[in-house]
């Protein structure tokens, strides 16, 4: 891989190139490119990360570590023309990666206190909120997730499917659990 | 009794790509003569409508802070490309430095478990950048965690930065807009309240200034305004000389160096600096003085400093007369922005919306522009 920057930085081609050939210049270590597809899907990442955690305090970071791992992978876009479903797959799975980790350094941390507690997850705390938000968040992190990837996010069952690393029959029984306790929290019409 | 469908679950397979082919046409044919089926089609559309409705903490930033995001991204971007560890590729080290990202959310969670707070290394931020300052500058520093802020208000400043070094990240805010250095050694002046050079000899900075997109450079560029600003002025440029900024020049500095201040070029010697600890480290220039200072500026002071109190009617009161008085002011968007959030905390809706309208008709491609206009309605 070469690692060509753009050097005309006085001509700003990239705010018309097309999320597929920002993603290729990505790939080249465009520094342009990735400041223009920043510019572009920043608020939209940022949402996702913010409703996926349900915690304000790490979402700069994830969408930091979102865009640098999609440089990491440019090289395997799929040359769609839209890039934020992909951007957001991303920190879909980055997400499920810092739980994790989170979870063991967790039970480090425990251990080292010798408490009892477990990690505090921080969305109990979390007061205030609409109802739909605290529906929301009451649901587990893959139920939630997968309802905001096809439902907010507007990706397809596959595309979920993929970005989670789950058979497309998880998906479609997750998005059936998540609406119904919502329906159900919500004091929502649920059909038998 | 309740009406019921044996069908209705249907609604949900279409909705979630289940249905194909002569199932998905069947069931279209039946939504549209089965109540039941299409109150519940429209219930799961509803929530869909609902969630994307649903706030979400930390997911609204304002402009300023994804600037600053922005920027950091950039230079996490640019560590990685540039200058890759040895035998490290470019993907690994994006990959590292995404991973790295992620502890450091991870760690940020572990953090609020331990209530603890993390302690900058100050001392390290000082020692990572070292400003000289050429005589007559007006500035000052400041520190916060990593992020090291040098406001330069009129002269020229000549700095280095090793942010490999110590993860300092120095950001020079500039009377019309703002410099982010990506570890580099590079010269900037000021003159009548605009930036009139940027000059960078290692390394690569980023430029960015009001109403232009940024600007990228690296080493041995010299960049300047088309038409140079004219001398410096104690009074600042009234609104009948503040001219939007050409678009700049950019050429090699070996080319046609620039003059040189001769404290600055005493201080730091050749066009490379020996090192860090080297190189002496003026103090902060006093604040300016009252007599000294643009009316301008001190305007746009006691408006913030109305709105930082709380005191939402005078800020209002004091933003708009600074966009009455200095239209041409390179912070007279950021006024006209800050007035609309003033009103708006002070709970004068009305008169928020009409700030937002007079926003819009002065700036149509402003920067807040889509704030001003959901503001509006």
């Amino acid at each position: 891989m070469s690692l060509r920057r753009s050097q005309d930085a006085a001509r700003p081609r990239a705010a018309t190139d097309s999320d597929a050939a920002l993603v290729a210049r990505l790939a080249e270590g465009d520094l342009d490119a990735m400041g223009e597809l920043y510019e572009r899907h920043q608020a939209r990442v940022r949402r996702f990360i913010a409703r996926s955690t349900g915690d304000a305090e790490d979402v700069d970071d994830l969408v930091q570590a979102t865009f640098l791992a999609a440089a990491a992978s440019s090289e395997r876009y799929d040359g769609r023309a839209h890039g934020a479903p992909w951007l957001v797959g991303i920190a879909a799975r980055l997400i499920r990666r810092r739980h994790r980790g989170l979870g063991r350094l967790s039970a480090v941390l425990s251990k080292l206190k010798n408490a009892a507690e477990s990690y505090l997850d921080p969305r109990p705390s979390l007061e205030a909120r609409r109802d739909v938000e605290r529906a929301l968040s009451r649901l587990s992190e893959a139920k939630r997730m997968t309802l905001l990837l096809a439902e907010v996010e507007g990706l397809s069952c596959a595309e979920v499917a993929a970005a989670l690393g789950v058979p497309i029959g998880t998906v479609w029984t997750r998005l059936h659990a998540a609406r119904r306790e919502l329906r159900s929290e919500l004091h929502l019409e649920v059909e038998p | 009794v309740k009406a019921s469908c044996p069908r209705a679950f249907e609604a949900e397979a279409l909705r979630d790509g289940r249905l194909t082919g002569a199932e998905k046409a069947s069931y279209e044919r039946h939504l549209g003569s089965c109540a039941v089926c299409a109150r519940e089609a429209r219930s799961l559309e509803a929530l869909a409508r609902a969630l994307r409705a649903a706030p979400a903490p930390g997911a609204t930033s304002d402009e300023l802070h994804v600037r600053r995001e922005r920027t950091r991204l950039l230079a996490a971007f640019d560590r990685a490309v540039v200058r890759p560890e040895p035998r490290l590729r470019f993907r690994n080290a994006l990959l590292a430095a995404a991973a790295l990202a992620v502890t450091v959310a991870a760690l940020l969670g572990a953090g609020a478990w331990l209530a603890r707070e993390p302690q900058p290394d100050l001392r390290a931020s000082r020692d990572a950048a070292v400003v000289v300052a050429a005589h007559g500058a007006t500035w000052s520093r400041r520190s916060e965690g990593n992020l090291e802020t040098v406001v330069l208000t009129q002269g020229e400043l000549s700095i280095r930065v090793d942010s490999k070094k110590s993860g300092v990240r120095l950001r020079v805010v500039l009377p019309d807009g703002e410099l982010e250095d990506i570890g580099t050694t590079f010269s900037v002046s000021v003159e009548a309240l605009r930036t009139a050079r940027v000059r960078v000899d290692e390394g690569r900075v980023v430029l960015r200034l009001r109403g232009r997109p940024p600007l990228s450079l690296g080493a041995g560029q010299l960049w300047t305004p088309d038409e140079a600003p004219s001398a410096a002025s104690s009074s600042g440029p009234s609104a009948a000389n503040a001219q939007p900024l050409p678009w700049p020049s950019v050429s090699s500095a070996s080319a046609a160096p620039p003059a040189r201040s001769p404290a600055v070029a005493s201080a730091l010697g050749a066009a490379r600096p020996r090192g860090l600890s080297s190189a002496p480290v003026p103090p902060p220039s006093a604040p300016p003085a009252a007599h000294t200072e643009p009316d301008s500026s001190s305007a746009f002071r006691a408006a913030m400093a109305a709105l930082d109190s709380g005191d939402h009617d005078t800020a209002a009161a004091r933003f708009a007369r600074f966009v009455s008085a200095h239209p041409g002011d390179a912070r007279a968007e950021d006024a006209a922005y800050l007035r609309i959030l003033a009103l708006q905390r002070a709970g004068r809706t009305a008169a928020m919306k009409q700030a937002a309208l007079d926003y819009l008709r002065r700036h149509p491609k402003g920067f807040r522009r889509a704030e001003a206009e959901a503001l509006s309605r």
